[in-house]
């Protein structure tokens, strides 16, 4: 009996192991395009800015679209969304002033939303913008949106419990920083910041001290979407927004369920960029995502399903290998930027940093992040995804790193510096790797982990300890302008919260950023690659990395998900569901 | 053993020893010559030893299997990576080079890394069990035969250390520990997380082994031996370490090969959380923790060190049984 119960156990360990030795793994590559380039525009003809939408090849109407997401969307008050998955989802309840047209491929184009175009520059200096409300455009209790509504949205913006949004309108009007301090909501309710007014129902104007041509970017985030001051809730808004979209939010169960069903009162020739075929969007949370994964490659009950955190890092594998599943797929690269933070306080000799630019192996890194499903290489501080976007390489050392480039850069020098990481298991990983890495280069590398929940807080404080740490940026809009004067402009440092973590100061730089943000938005973009290119090869304050790539799956019956351009998640906006 | 066998077999002794000295009857054996006897004869115990011996022997001159593999535990084979972060080839990347194939994305040599954790494993494992038996034993011994208010005092501690949470402990006490000895800009040693780990277990592993000990000392004090070597003046010390201590060896030995596979599970599951050994030192809990992501993509990956973790404990665990039954022959199982 016992030889028997033996040879079974070997024989069914000798199984698991055959199975596994059944595939054969090579070094397939992905497909991704790492240097995909965006092209965008700033519609200049109003026709753009109308609707109906083209209709999505293949389209049908009816059906649920399930969406599964581990954690609940922390924001549904359009004034307070400012994440990913808020983002992406504001589109299907609420419209805002202006939004982009993306073919998710990169080609985007800045349209009129509920304004009919993306904002006019009244006296071409950035200062004055206006824009015209469209008609026919309703609420969900069938009322007419117009400027008053939209200008009542801004405003509550200002109101500091309703933190979480982006702040960029507010500052502007307000000119500084402590918006919520220069124009109390609370005490003013029935007027307007200063510099926003409105003219008549129809027209809707800022009026800012310094130039701001970025707006019409700004204008696209969800906090410019109307609202009734009637149907104002406060905080209450979180749990049931009023809806100006395509959908309405008609059931929340906290933490658990949402569902959003068609808005009758929502008008397609009014809207550039939004279709509503299915007849409900339904959120689910819960799953984490390899459940999510396991789910709907199972497809069944889940074929009408998208899981929103992506393909699980370990079903990539299986994923990729199996061609049944491509169809079934998106694969795109992302605007997250990440980078080899270098603080130049610190480290002040610009030989050490341009060694590291040298000494830096990419796709090691790659490899110890994932592989090419998680992350495509980036050789600029700038994501290709920006509008202007030039590929360059001012320390071109090969995909692997030029070791002897670096270490001849360095001329003898053996740089003795800490590399600070979170400790969960994944970022010490990429620890090791950067140390083995850069030590071959002739630097002394200390890896220093440090908790988790506190790393982002302590490397943003401007008299930190550490010499290097990885960082990312994810732009709000795909312009230079959002990227490189927020990570690099030395006279907004401050003792804590700093988004310029290299801590770089250089007049000649500040006052290139002066120069192109005072320049009409259309043509900024070429400007910004240079600044790029200039601050790498004068500053060095970085070492580009790589840029996140996206990775999902959906069921067999979802059409029409896409990967946006601007941010880089699944956008919902000409979704579909086979019948 | 069953009463037939002694019977058949008397005094237990070696069947081909009779022909050889019938005439001299009765054979004077001693109770560990007895022990080492019935340990011998379990099958079980003996293959059990020897597979726990190797894997002792390998883990404590891993420096030594180094030279001979010709790999270090921290060397990487990224060029063996595909792109996908899993090693190429068949069964995790296992080759003529690289026995155990490479670990996905760092593409370490698992082999040598194996060997590596078995060094970290078996220190960790082996010095807390020697430090909460000598512990155990101390405060078991003292308790138990002196009774009264230290009994009291020391059975309360026992109680405390008991009633602890220790992995929530331990949980607050690594990183605190960590920020207090390091300035923000250290590295924190790998041997000072180690000694940290082995803190931890003496402080919470003890109380097993001194309720054994106080209890075992509780039935043995008023036996005739310690009364007779009271009543000839022996100390106190003399009494509890020269009369006491010899007649607890038994049941000492087995809690201690007991715990050693203990200590090692406990270790592992440390690392796995976080808190114990962190990359890039080789260790099973970290291995294990990192493979979990890989039961599709490379399923050897976790197979392979899981299998490792497994034997390990399993014959330290057979063989303690086996000692046990060899010390204590009248426990039935």
């Amino acid at each position: 009996m016992r030889t028997r119960a033996a040879l079974a156990a070997g024989g069914a360990l000798a199984l698991v192991v055959g199975l596994s030795a059944c595939t054969e793994n090579t070094d397939g590559n992905s497909g991704i395009d790492p240097n995909r380039q965006s092209s965008g525009v700033i519609a200049t003809d109003p026709k753009d800015s109308l609707g109906p939408a083209p209709e999505v090849p293949g389209a049908v109407k009816g059906g649920t679209l399930t969406i599964l997401r581990e954690t609940k969307i922390s924001h549904l008050d359009p004034q307070r969304i400012y994440n990913f998955v808020g983002l992406n989802t504001a589109p299907l309840f609420a419209r805002f002033l202006t939004t982009w047209k993306d073919d998710g491929k990169g080609k985007v184009t800045l349209v009129g939303d509920l304004a009919e175009t993306p904002g006019v520059n009244v006296n071409n200096d950035c200062k004055v913008w206006e824009f015209k409300i469209k008609s026919g455009v309703k609420f969900e209790d069938g009322s007419p949106i117009t400027s008053k509504e939209i200008a009542y949205g801004i405003a509550r913006s200002f109101n500091p419990d309703l933190a979480g949004g982006p702040t960029y309108i507010q500052e502007w009007l307000a000119d500084t920083a402590a918006f919520d301090t220069k124009w109390d909501f609370k005490a003013n309710k029935t007027s307007l910041p200063p510099g926003l007014t409105t003219p008549d129902d129809k027209t809707l104007r800022f009026e800012f001290a310094k130039p701001h041509c970025d707006l019409p970017f700004a204008a696209s985030l969800p906090s410019t979407a109307p609202l009734p001051p009637a149907k104002d809730t406060g905080v209450d808004l979180d749990a049931a927004p009023f809806a100006s979209g395509p959908y309405k939010l008609t059931k929340n169960t906290a933490g658990v369920e949402l569902v959003f069903e068609k808005n009758e009162h929502w008008d397609p020739a009014t809207d550039p960029v939004r279709h509503q075929y299915p007849d409900k969007f339904v959120w689910q949370f819960g799953p984490d995502a390899t459940a999510q994964t396991d789910r709907i490659i199972t497809d069944g009950a889940d074929a009408a399903t998208l899981g929103w955190n992506g393909v699980a890092t370990s079903r990539v594998a299986k994923v990729s290998a199996d061609g049944t599943l491509k169809g079934r797929t998106l694969l795109e690269p992302t605007p997250s930027a990440n980078r080899l933070t270098i603080n130049t306080q610190r480290v002040t000799d610009l030989t050490v940093r341009q060694a590291l630019n040298y000494a830096i192996d990419r796709e090691g890194l790659i490899k110890t992040l994932g592989g090419d499903y998680v992350a495509s290489p980036m050789t600029t501080l700038m994501p290709p995804s920006t509008l202007g976007f030039k590929s360059f390489d001012v320390y071109p050392a090969g995909k692997n790193g030029d070791i002897e480039k670096a270490k001849a850069t360095l001329a003898g020098k053996t740089p003795e510096l800490v590399l600070v990481i979170s400790d969960d298991s994944g970022d010490q990983e990429i620890g090791t790797q950067l140390k083995n890495n850069l030590e071959k280069a002739g630097f002394k590398i200390t890896v220093r982990t440090t908790p988790s929940d506190s790393k982002l807080d302590e490397t943003k404080k401007k008299n930190n300890q550490w010499d290097l740490y990885l960082d990312s940026w994810a732009a709000d809009w795909p312009s230079g302008a959002a990227i490189l004067p927020v990570l690099f402009d030395g006279r907004n440092i401050k003792p804590e919260g700093n988004s310029n973590t290299s801590f770089i100061n250089n007049d000649a730089i500040n006052a290139e950023f002066d120069r192109v943000l005072g320049m009409d938005p259309a043509k900024q973009a070429d400007e910004w690659a240079k600044i790029d290119e200039r601050i790498m090869k004068e500053l060095a304050p970085a070492v580009p990395l790589y840029a996140d790539v996206a990775f999902y799956i959906h069921g067999t019956k979802v059409g029409g998900l896409y990967i946006d351009s601007i941010f880089g998640y699944p956008a919902f906006t000409r979704a579909f569901v086979k019948q | 053993m069953s009463m037939l066998q002694i019977e058949t077999d008397p005094a237990g002794m070696d069947p081909t020893a009779v022909p050889v000295a019938p005439e001299r009857g009765m054979v004077g054996r001693s109770p560990g010559r007895l022990a080492w006897e019935r340990l011998r004869r379990n099958r079980t115990a003996m293959v059990s030893g020897w597979i726990m011996l190797f894997l002792v022997v390998l883990g404590v001159s891993a420096p030594l299997v180094e030279l001979l593999y010709g790999i270090g535990p921290y060397e990487q084979f990224q060029d063996r990576i595909a792109n996908n972060s899993l090693p190429l080839g068949y069964l995790g990347g296992i080759s003529g080079d690289h026995w155990f194939g490479l670990e996905p994305k760092l593409g370490r040599d698992i082999f040598i890394r194996l060997v590596y954790g078995l060094r970290t494993s078996l220190l960790i494992a082996t010095s807390a069990a020697v430090i909460t038996t000598a512990i155990g034993i101390v405060l078991g011994i003292v308790a138990g035969y002196l009774g009264g208010w230290i009994d009291a005092v020391i059975s309360w501690v026992i109680d405390f250390a008991l009633a602890l949470p220790f992995l929530i402990f331990a949980l607050a006490v690594m990183p605190t520990v960590t920020a207090r000895f390091y300035g923000p800009r250290d590295e924190i040693d790998v041997p000072f997380r180690i000694a940290v780990m082995i803190l931890l277990f003496a402080m919470f592993g003890w109380t097993g082994t001194a309720r054994l000990v106080r209890g075992q000392v509780i039935s043995l004090r008023e036996r005739e031996f310690v009364e007779a070597a009271r009543a000839s003046g022996a100390g106190l010390g003399h009494i509890l370490f020269r009369q006491l201590l010899p007649n607890l060896w038994a049941p000492i030995l087995v809690t201690f090969s007991l715990a050693v596979p203990g200590y090692i599970t406990g270790e592992a599951a440390l690392s796995f959380l976080g808190i114990g050994i962190v990359e890039p030192t080789p260790d099973f809990g970290v291995m294990i923790s990192n493979s979990l992501d890989y039961m599709d993509g490379d399923p050897m990956y976790l197979i392979i060190p899981g299998f490792v973790i497994f034997l390990l404990v399993l014959t330290f665990n057979l063989f303690g049984d086996g000692l046990r039954d060899a010390l204590d022959p009248k426990s039935s199982r």
